[in-house]
């Protein structure tokens, strides 16, 4: 987007109306850490600024000493995502600084920062939160354990308690974060509610805003256009956590087994940096791991557990269905006889259907098979750019069916969806990958249940432990 | 452990008996990676004595973006065995593009430099870039009426010798173009140009 500027404009204000004033300044950089050198912040606002002590300076890269019981050696370290794993930095002769200079690969789709960039925050007096405006407005119904769950959440933020909620797919979690989340805006307290996947930031944001209508919702993801104002109620991705430094009084971490979130040591500092030192966080998952059971554990945190769907029909359980070979199958042309009926059943009962693949590659090799049992199938995977109007599109049934990676595993509903995973026993369909790719049937009230078929080259552990859990949580007796 | 450094995947590469007894420098991407990237056939070179490598398809788009605009400068490294098989036997001085003093400032790195560095090519910079404008907004009418965009350095004194120009990416010929005239009419005997990709 480009601004117009007519010199009029120019001539009434001393600075750009592309620049920040200073009380914007203050509003834009409270609890961020930020590069310096953007266009919208006038150099000269800053120096004030930073002369007034209200702007701190910290350099972008920093040599660290770390000690272990032998060694004592220096490290680098990103001061915005605080990685220090010294394979992602890389030292060049830099032009500007005119000496080596070293930058940080981890962080650099954010803009690059190396030894000579400046990142700047916000250290004068803070912003008076104003919170009149925050009203909430939801006029949905709990199950017996939602409402539990619920109270048991807000009671965490009261105590300014870590807190596990764990609840299974289709269980209405979303819905359990409204109270929360009113409790802690009424309390003047900033909230950030953080997951690992643009997809679920894009579809939480409109959700969120529309039960607090008159709070500035901001959603912050990669490739979003940032809102220079202050935002009470943050939902990003976790990677967007990095420009942010003791910014937040309460962390939801949603989603939060999700990949890359465990895989990955700095998101999981990154929430640490991001949230006051005293600051809760909040876990919502259905496939929590062990770790996190145990870290909730050891921090004395709260935690709730709903077995139950919001429409208190059990979980879907999967049927394991052999096919062999399936991979030479595919690639010399043929659909399996299995896959090839499941789908066509599908077709003939006008039932919509997701088909996991393990890879993108036998996915794509797939495509051209199934569209000759119908032109519509389609594919989708994480580069896709046209993903989120390939889902609408069978959400609306104007195609029968979709093709996927792991992608779509989790946060989308579509009714009646019918699932068949082929090659469940690859490695990637772990545990929790299956779990929540059962999630996405009978998600709603009026179709509870649907076919969940995994085709197979033979039983994986992990399959066999994702049945036997759905199985479990299904026969335990809940409150009514 | 090495990883890819476009897609990070692990990068489990062989020691190939090749790879430990030629100084073949490690590759530094994936081969799911490297395949994204197309290379022009011989009969696909579309300027007079330019000899361009690759095609400027979504995947080298994707790279050149991360590389020049993203500041990311060890993505020199990816094509570096290609640039040096290339331009490793030539006889000719090695005459880089040069950016513009200010440009390269703001960018922190000269791309051409950093491609032939890492590739191990001596070259020396003969030219000197006199205007900031930016060649990719104006039109190819435009660029190829514009005045001479480079003049020569000082302390440089050109030769009746071969010399071969360096750049990133040809697009419309045309900065090679001026380059080549320069170097002719100040006593070049040939002047002939490699490009990493034709746009
Ligand atoms: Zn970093
Ligand atoms: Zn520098
Ligand atoms: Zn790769």
């Amino acid at each position: 987007m480009r601004f117009q500027l007519n010199k009029t404009q120019l001539n009434l204000t001393q600075s750009s109306p592309l620049h920040l004033l200073h009380h914007q300044l203050r509003d834009f950089l409270t609890g961020r850490l930020w590069l310096r050198n953007q266009s919208f912040l006038r150099s000269e606002t800053i120096d004030q600024q930073i002369k007034l002590g209200y702007v701190e300076v910290i350099p972008g890269i920093q040599l660290i000493s770390t000690t272990n019981h032998l060694f004592s050696k220096e490290k680098w370290q990103c001061n915005r995502c605080r990685n220090i794993n010294q394979h992602f930095f890389a030292r060049f002769h830099c032009a500007k600084c005119e000496q080596t200079c070293v930058y940080c690969r981890h962080c650099i789709n954010m803009g690059r920062v190396s030894s000579c960039t400046q990142l700047i925050k916000w250290i004068g007096p803070p912003k008076k939160i104003v919170t009149k405006g925050n009203t909430f407005i939801w006029e949905g119904t709990f199950t017996p354990q939602q409402e539990k769950a619920s109270v048991e959440l807000i009671e965490s933020v009261r105590l300014s308690k870590d807190h596990l909620t764990h609840a299974v797919c289709g269980a209405g979690k979303t819905e359990i974060l409204f109270p929360a989340i009113a409790e802690c805006l009424k309390s003047h307290k900033r909230v950030c509610v953080a997951t690992p996947r643009t997809d679920v930031v894009l579809e939480l944001a409109p959700r969120i805003q529309k039960v607090f209508p008159q709070t500035f919702v901001q959603a912050l993801y990669g490739g979003a256009e940032v809102d220079k104002r202050y935002s009470q109620l943050i939902i990003a991705t976790t990677h967007q956590l990095y420009r942010f430094e003791e910014a937040f009084d309460v962390v939801i971490v949603d989603e939060a087994d999700a990949f890359p979130y465990t895989f990955d040591q700095t998101l999981q500092e990154a929430v640490q940096k991001a949230k006051k030192l005293e600051a809760p966080i909040l876990y919502v998952t259905a496939t929590p791991s062990d770790e996190l059971k145990n870290r909730i554990k050891k921090r004395k945190g709260g935690s709730s557990f709903i077995p139950r769907r919001y429409h208190t029909h059990p979980l879907p359980v999967p049927r394991f269905d052999s096919l062999f070979s399936y991979q030479k199958k595919l690639t010399k042309g043929k659909i399996p006889q299995k896959l090839k009926q499941w789908v066509c059943d599908r077709l003939e009962k006008e039932e919509p259907f997701l088909v996991f693949f393990p890879t993108i590659e036998l996915m794509e090799k797939s495509v051209g098979l199934f569209q000759q049992l119908h032109p519509a199938i389609q594919a989708v995977h994480a580069e896709d750019s046209d993903r989120k109007e390939k889902v609408l599109l069978l959400r609306q049934s104007n195609i029968p069916g979709l093709l996927t990676t792991t992608i779509l595993e989790r946060g989308i509903t579509i009714p009646r969806v019918q699932v068949a995973v082929v090659g469940s026993e690859s490695a990637i369909f772990n545990k929790s990958a299956l779990i929540q790719i059962g999630g996405r049937v009978g998600r709603s009230a009026d179709h509870p249940s649907g076919d969940l078929v995994f085709f197979h080259h033979g039983i994986t552990l992990e399959m066999d432990e994702a049945r036997r859990e759905i199985v479990k949580l299904n026969e335990l007796e809940v409150i009514q | 452990m090495m990883h890819c450094y476009l897609c990070s995947a692990p990068l489990r590469h062989q020691l190939t008996w090749k790879l430990l007894f030629t100084s073949m420098p490690e590759p530094v991407v994936c081969e799911k990676c490297l395949r994204k990237f197309e290379r022009i056939q011989d009969s696909e070179q579309k300027y007079e004595d330019v000899i361009a490598l690759y095609h400027y398809n979504e995947a080298m788009h994707d790279y050149l973006h991360q590389f020049k605009f993203g500041q990311d400068v060890v993505l020199a490294k990816v094509f570096r065995s290609d640039i040096a098989t290339y331009l490793k036997n030539s006889s000719a001085t090695i005459v880089p593009i040069p950016m513009h003093p200010l440009k390269k400032k703001e960018r922190t790195f000269a791309q051409v430099d950093e491609l032939l560095r890492v590739a191990s090519i001596t070259y020396t910079h003969c030219l000197e870039k006199m205007t900031t404008q930016n060649q990719a907004t104006k039109s190819k009418l435009e660029r190829e009426q514009s005045e001479q965009f480079f003049s020569l350095k000082e302390d440089c004194q050109i030769e009746h010798i071969d010399y071969l120009l360096v750049d990133d990416i040809v697009t419309t010929g045309t900065t090679l173009k001026h380059a080549t005239t320069l170097l002719m009419d100040a006593g070049a005997r040939k002047v002939t140009s490699f490009a990493l990709i034709q746009g």
